[in-house]
């Protein structure tokens, strides 16, 4: 019987309307509606990622090689298995411009391609030629960045090495662009066969080959991918295939995607404090009702059904109203999304990411409102007959306790589960509780602080101080509920800066100290005296650093498969620099075994890097082969060296005796430090004497990166947004909770002989302690959190960024104060008359 | 010889009720002389809470002129009547109206340390003794009884030393003993330092006590009678 009554009651009481509710629905929405749609939005692009895996790729398949084009068993291969093989050629290069006197260069990521180029999907242009003519010829197209900072209108021509090209077009669209992942320059796109005597493609010259087959629709990948790995992988053939067109963007869309959906959990526990505190003041005003059901009879139970019922209700509501916005925003900004992307992406309503919202909005309305509703229970009829106000802080009983805890535990494991980072949701999960701790603590110390500062001697005679650290101290504040919401949303936020500002200064001020000006790379070896003779003879450049380079894939270890030793580590997963040098370069320092002697003349010996290797278990003595140009080359591992890869100076993991690899053909890169005025002239010098050579400006290499980070740092903001709202309404709420508790102080203190600018003051001050409190505890939390993501997620070094840090945590407790003087308008201008005579 | 400390002249009192405003005081003319005690009583609804709160400042009066220690209250601003209770007057209610967020010394230190006292706790201290509070000073209203907290509140109206203690059915909440034991308390403050008193009360044998009796009806002066004014 209990049940409908309880239901009863419940649509009784709820048609008083929302009032008091507005901050409960907010709160819950809002946290909804993050998760929902960081959820539609990845689910969208990694669904287009998938159906468009094979344009993204340029293939239903595709091996590629370092260094060479594909050999005879190879081709023998590819032409059995696929009813079309595309060749592409992909290499670094510089655009060369001839103006009026003046020369214009810059990088570029040129790709060779054949007259089957396209398999799939199309490329775009503008003007809108076809492809072929835009190629024929000596025809080339372009990114528009690169064809405006050159300059360069269709029908004007340009150099690549020694070889003259036509810019016919910009391209606008490449189908496979993001399948080719990163490259330092823009694309541009010539025939293979017009790069013939350009001087690009020499033996030696750093070049990688990409065939992409078309398949025929039976085609059974993972089998033809087994097969080819089996005849080729020994060779130096990397495999992809449509299934994953895009792995790099996949990984990263996917990463992403969950960090957001963990940036958005942690707004929906900031919402979680705040829908405990609405519920709590609710029911408080509810003890009067309660007692008074009690004393006609109800039962406890009834009651708590009562109430679960309507909580249950406005949580649905909230939560419903959350997957609308959730579901509506993306589709609302779909063209503007779609634009920033550079993948195909159709945005649309997707189930899957709206029902894990849904479940987080569940799992989190359970988890903070069950404490309070159990509460009820606690209340006993004889709260009537005496002062409502001696009410004592009870515990709910054990059993709503233990449900809790595990809907808690739940809410963490779903997460973990779907977030497909399951590590870093459980550290995130950590990392909030113990932020939740650390706050539950400062809100007691505060209290018990506040409390003693109110009673000593130096704060008697300054009344407003002593009136807020009173007020922060007492009994029946919101000192607990401010702090815990303001200090987590705080928290948050300021991890979220940390992170920012760390990745942003891992790129802009640390390296310009130490950094080169330029790498050049594709230094022939009988170029590398010319180039040394210009560099040694200038006044303006400090240090000129060159090295061998060749570039391969480790292949096996010891004889096994490198894969199934390493596992995905970067070290195995592509190919990797490889220098050769009879004495250690200079700095090198060898920490474990020995370096071979100058004028070693045996079998291949091999120097590794330290840290890498101690990651993939290698020790001294392993024997590693290294696949170059299709030659396997066995070294044993005879010392182990610090390579520091993080001064951009020349690392490489690996290094050899010179007799292993002189034979090879080769490189040399080098690395120019200069004076900024001295640059240009370099530059021109040698571009023009080895039009063969790639400069690659270190400055613009960054830049490129940075922009990546941009990206990354503001999809981060927008997460970290939502918690700031979610934050503020908390706060607003607060304040909006506490505004008939204010009314009547003011109303009081004025009674007693308070002016206005005393009140005013008293209210401030117990805003900005509350702030305070919280935003301290926030630096400190945030602090260890962007630590931990730093060093632990990002893999990168951590410092505390104070201007960030101060900046959120000064911003929240300026917000706090805001809010708290928002609602000290109508206490300090209520006649005290009023206020005192309604509550009579 | 009389000597008004407190003079209402033709005062009228409208608030906005909800349907429309409401004349609540019609022309109330009344004078309260120095080191009188004066009993307000009527009928629920007769206007004795309102005629007290613009007696104190607290409310302002829609007409007319309200004058204490010489000074026209209707022509204070807000802070200005702050600072002229903060310094000659007190009030007590029906619903004592501590801070809850205050402990009992901290509620009557409260006033001293608007007045500027800097032995505002010590004098609070003294205070909560004389009504027999000393062993409680720590204690929050919500840890302490109906009287109690009565009995701080009057030592909160009565620690600056108030020239006029206003006072609103300040038994009206408390059992019988309770209520004689801040009656009798309320009177000795009154006698102790030599204040005006304006009591409000439905109980008989209070407004016995007084020197001089004034009964509302409907917002209007029905009938004065004085014990020790015909002197
Ligand atoms: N804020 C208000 N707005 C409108 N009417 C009010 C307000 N406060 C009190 N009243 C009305 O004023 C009249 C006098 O009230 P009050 O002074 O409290 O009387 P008493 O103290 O004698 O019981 C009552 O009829 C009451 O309903
Ligand atoms: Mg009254």
């Amino acid at each position: 019987m209990t049940l409908p009554v309880a239901a009863r009651i419940a649509r009784r009481e709820l048609r008083g309307g929302l009032r008091g509710f507005y901050v409960f629905l907010a709160c819950l929405a809002l946290g909804v509606a993050a998760i929902a749609a960081v959820g539609s939005v990845r689910e969208s692009i990694t669904a287009g990622l998938q159906r468009e895996g094979a344009v993204l790729l340029g293939g239903n398949a595709e091996m590629s090689f370092t260094y060479r084009y594909a050999e005879d068993a190879e081709r023998a291969w590819m032409a059995r298995t696929a009813e079309t093989v595309s060749e592409i050629v992909d290499f670094r290069s510089m655009v060369v411009v001839d103006r009026d006197g003046v020369t214009e260069r810059g990088l570029t990521q040129v790709k060779g391609v054949d007259g089957a180029y396209p398999l799939f999907g199309q490329v775009e242009l503008d003007p809108a030629v076809p492809l072929a003519d835009a190629l024929a010829g000596n025809g080339a197209v372009m990114e528009r960045v690169l064809a405006d900072r050159l300059g360069l209108r269709p029908g004007d021509t340009f150099r690549l090495g020694t070889g003259t090209y036509e810019f016919r077009a910009v391209l606008t669209r490449e189908p496979d662009g993001a399948g080719d992942g990163f490259g330092l320059g823009p694309r541009l796109i010539v025939r293979t066969q017009a790069l013939q005597g350009s001087g690009l493609l020499e033996p030696g010259t750093l070049f990688e080959t990409k065939y992409r087959l078309a398949l025929p629709p039976v085609a059974d990948l993972p089998a033809l991918e087994a097969e080819a790995e089996d005849r080729f992988a020994d060779n130096g053939m990397r495999w992809r295939d449509a299934r994953n067109g895009a792995p790099g963007m996949t990984r990263f869309v996917e990463r992403l995607g969950s960090f957001l959906v963990l940036v958005g959990l942690a707004g929906l526990a900031v919402g979680g404090v705040g829908v405990s505190a609405a519920v709590r003041a609710y029911l408080e005003g509810k003890t009067a009702v309660i007692a008074t059901l009690k004393t006609l009879g109800a039962e406890s139970r009834t009651i708590l059904a009562a109430y679960l019922i309507q909580i249950g209700a406005l949580a649905a509501l909230g939560i419903v109203i959350g997957l609308v916005l959730g579901a509506l925003l993306p589709l609302a900004f779909a063209p503007l999304i779609q634009a920033q992307l550079p993948v195909p992406a159709e945005i649309g309503i997707a189930p899957g990411p709206l029902a894990e919202a849904a479940l987080y909005g569940v799992l989190t309305a359970l988890v903070f409102t069950l404490w309070p509703l159990a509460r009820t229970e606690e209340v006993r009829a004889g709260a009537l007959f005496r002062d409502a106000v001696g009410r004592t802080r009870v515990w709910p009983r054990p059993r709503y306790l233990v449900a809790i805890l595990a809907l808690a535990g739940a809410l963490i494991g779903v997460a973990a589960w779907f977030s497909g980072v399951p590590a870093l949701a459980l550290w995130s999960a950590f990392g909030i509780l113990a932020a939740l701790g650390v706050l539950v603590l400062a809100a007691v110390a505060l209290r018990w602080g506040a409390r003693r500062a109110a009673r000593a001697r130096i704060v008697r005679g300054r009344t407003a101080l002593r009136l807020a650290l009173g007020a922060v101290g007492g009994p029946a504040g919101e000192t607990t509920s401010v702090v815990l919401s303001l200090g987590l949303g705080l928290s948050i936020l300021a991890a979220v800066g940390q992170i920012d500002a760390n990745l942003r200064s891992a790129i802009s001020q640390e390296l310009p100290e130490i950094a080169p000006s330029y790498y050049i790379v594709d230094i022939q070896p009988n170029q590398l005296d010319g180039v040394l003779d210009r560099l040694q003879g200038d006044a303006g450049v400090s240090k000129v650093q060159t090295a061998p380079m060749l570039r391969g894939i480790i292949t096996r270890i010891n004889g096994q498969p490198a894969r199934e030793v390493a596992g995905d580590h970067w070290v195995v997963t592509g190919d990797r620099g490889v220098t050769y040098a009879a004495t250690p370069p200079e700095g090198t320092i060898v920490n474990g075994g020995e370096w071979w002697p100058a004028d070693y003349d045996g079998p291949p010996v091999m120097s590794f890097s330290d840290e890498e290797a101690e990651e993939i278990g290698l020790k001294l003595g392993d024997d590693v082969t290294v696949n170059i140009l299709g030659r396997d080359i066995t070294a044993k591992v005879t010392s182990f060296r610090d390579v520091d890869f993080s001064t951009a100076g020349i690392g490489f993991v690996i290094a050899m005796n010179p007799g292993a690899l002189q034979g090879a053909p080769h490189t040399h890169i080098a690395t120019i430090y200069a004076e900024p005025q001295a640059e240009a002239a370099i530059l021109r010098d040698l571009a023009s004497a080895y039009p063969n050579i790639t400069a690659i400006r270190v400055r613009d290499a960054i830049d490129r990166v940075a922009e990546v980070l941009d990206g990354l740092a503001a999809a981060i903001a927008y997460g970290a947004a939502a918690t700031l709202v979610t934050g503020l309404i908390v706060l607003i709420g607060a304040a909006a909770a506490g505004e008939r508790a204010r009314v009547f102080e003011a109303a009081v203190l004025k009674t007693v002989g308070a002016v206005r600018g005393q009140v005013l003051a008293y209210f401030a001050l117990r805003s900005a302690l509350l702030g305070a409190a919280a935003g301290s505890v926030a630096i400190v939390a945030g602090g260890v959190a962007g630590w931990a993501v730093m060093e632990f997620v990002m893999m990168g070094g951590y410092a505390f960024e104070p201007v960030s840090a101060l900046a959120i945590v000064l911003g929240g407790a300026l917000a706090t104060l805001a809010a708290g003087l928002g609602f000290a308008w109508r206490p300090l201008a209520a006649r005290p008359a009023r206020v005192l005579r309604a509550r009579e | 010889m009389t000597d008004p400390i407190l003079s209402l002249d033709d005062v009228t009192l409208t608030l906005a009720g909800n349907a429309g405003p409401v004349e609540i005081l019609h022309g109330i003319s009344l004078a309260v002389n120095r080191g009188e005690t004066l009993g307000l009583i009527g009928p629920s609804g007769s206007g004795k809470s309102s005629l007290l709160m613009l007696m104190g400042g607290l409310e302002r009066a829609t007409g007319g002129s309200v004058t204490a220690l010489g000074h026209d209250l209707t022509a204070m601003n807000e802070d200005q009547l702050a600072r002229f209770r903060r310094q000659h007057m007190g009030v007590v209610f029906q619903s004592f109206h501590l801070i809850p967020t205050m402990t009992a010394l901290e509620n009557v230190a409260t006033p001293l340390e608007l007045a500027g006292h800097r032995d505002a706790f010590d004098r609070a201290e003294e205070e909560l003794r004389a009504v027999g509070l000393g062993a409680r000073i720590d204690h929050y209203p919500s840890q302490m009884s109906g009287g109690e907290q009565q009995r701080v509140a009057l030592a909160r109206a009565a620690a600056p030393r108030p020239h006029i203690l206003l006072a609103d059915e300040p038994t009206g909440n408390l059992d019988g003993a309770n209520g004689a034991a801040i009656m009798d308390l309320l009177f000795g403050l009154r006698d102790r330092h030599g204040a005006t008193l304006v009591l409000v009360t439905h109980a008989a044998d209070l407004a016995a006590r007084c020197d001089r009796v004034v009964r509302l009806a409907d917002g209007r002066v029905a009938a004065q009678e004085g014990r020790r004014a015909a002197e």
